[in-house]
């Protein structure tokens, strides 16, 4: 492969859009030629800084175009406003100091509920807690990594939760409900699991709490999630582990993020 | 109506139908009237989307289409079109322990790339919006535009190839390790 090949081939190099034989030759040739190598370089920071120009919906936006699909299906219900960063933080104080007081408050933000729509963030998370991560995780690909973090940032690295005896088991990047996702997976030494996820995105309305804070856990059988959203990233832990344990990370992790 | 369902499965992706509509109508009033007139279109014709499949895909196809048949006739995209009104305070950047991502951002001035991308003719700014920016497959970015595949990855090519010269001053500050 000449230079010029490879500048032709650039950006299906960097999507992952080449056939195999083709992205051979040019992970061969970057291999090779330093100057192409740079080309690449120059190429991931420019896609990372586009990624990064993404423009938000306004709350006013989103308001308004809620609004609009509630009387459109004839419900008429008024959206909440979304709330502030500090305020998120504000209630997880709260609700730590309240949680860690008594087991029995653990127990009743811990609500038993039907499973939720197909289709859902929510219920993809679980689909993916329960179809794959029992036996560990590998690690991403470059590819794979590289766009995790130019979505996610730092954030799609794993947290270090060895503090809470837990040894990380792998991680991925994972599609859930079309949201490119970072997937963790931990373990204890009694065998617990934690599954960690992470994407850019809205919090699924029935994972909200009821103040609009973003805060929400839910419980099936023996498993947990604990459910939150910060600079725009969702974060979704499931987990077997000891309860007391979980919401400690959960608020580690909420608190810090 | 499964109104639940629907928003479950589309308002995750308020945020990507924004950010193309911006780009697309060019100012953040039009913007907002392409979003909403997007999810109610959506709302009607939910019943005909199909469950596994990519949301975020189908519902960038329905606003694309609608700016094509109703909006794009007369619109001109200004070039200082991020500059109009109060500054929204969800368009800052976190201020504390900002990453790497978020420190490099800074250094280019995210309002540069925007007016880069804002340059680019109207196929290849929806290209680098539905490949680069909301993370579609160019597969996905092809059904969208109705095009092939080889179209997509072609306006992709030649609309970096243009943003890179275009940021090319800013690019060469930006230390390697920092991406």
């Amino acid at each position: 492969m000449t230079c010029d090949d490879f500048q032709l081939q650039l950006t299906a190099f960097s999507l992952g859009e080449l056939a195999e034989d083709e992205r051979q030759r040019a992970r061969d040739h970057v291999a090779a030629c330093d100057e192409c190598a740079s080309r690449m370089l120059r190429d991931r920071q420019l896609t990372a800084l586009t990624r990064a120009s993404a423009v938000p919906a306004p709350a006013a936006t989103r308001a308004a175009v809620l609004a609009a699909v509630r009387a459109e299906a004839g419900t008429g219900g008024a959206p909440a406003p979304r709330p502030a960063r500090r305020a998120r933080r504000r209630h997880w104080v709260a609700l730590a100091a309240a949680m860690l007081a008594a087991a029995a408050v653990v127990a009743a933000a811990l609500l038993v509920v039907p499973a939720p729509d197909p289709g859902s963030p929510l219920a993809a998370a679980w689909s993916s807690y329960h179809a794959r991560g029992k036996d560990g995780l590998g690690t991403p690909s470059p590819k794979e990594a590289e766009r995790l973090f130019a979505v996610l940032g730092p954030d799609s690295r794993p947290p270090d939760l060895a503090g809470y005896g837990l040894r990380q088991d792998g991680w991925e990047a994972r599609d859930l409900a079309g949201h490119v996702a970072a997937v963790a997976e931990y373990r204890d030494h009694e065998g617990g699991r934690l599954s960690l996820m992470r994407w850019r995105g809205e919090l699924p309305a029935v994972a909200r709490a009821p103040d609009g804070s973003g805060l929400k856990a839910y419980r099936w059988g023996r498993h947990t999630s604990y459910w939150w959203r910060a600079d725009g990233v969702v974060w979704c832990m499931v987990g077997t582990i000891d309860q007391g344990k979980l919401y400690d990370i959960a608020e580690h992790l909420g608190g810090e993020s | 109506m499964d109104l639940e369902g629907f928003e479950a499965a589309t308002v995750p992706h308020m945020n990507a139908l924004y950010d193309a509509a911006v780009r697309l109508a060019g100012d953040q009033a039009s913007a907002q009237d392409l979003t909403q007139e997007t999810y109610l279109r959506a709302l009607r014709s939910f019943a005909t989307f199909e469950p596994g499949s990519n949301c975020r895909a189908w519902l960038l196809r329905i606003q694309y289409n609608l700016f094509c048949t109703q909006y794009r006739r007369g619109r001109r995209m200004p070039l200082v079109w991020l500059d109009e009104g109060e500054p929204d305070p969800a368009l800052d950047l976190p201020s504390e322990e900002p990453g790497p991502e978020e420190q490099t951002v800074r250094e280019l001035d995210r309002e540069a790339v925007r007016r880069a991308i804002a340059r680019l003719p109207e196929h290849f700014r929806m290209a680098v919006t539905l490949v680069d920016i909301n993370g579609l497959t160019c597969a996905e970015a092809a059904t969208v535009m109705s095009v092939p595949r080889g179209t997509i990855l072609s306006r992709l090519h030649r609309a970096r190839r243009r943003l890179e010269a275009m940021l090319l001053p800013e690019l060469g500050r930006v230390q390697a390790d920092d991406l």
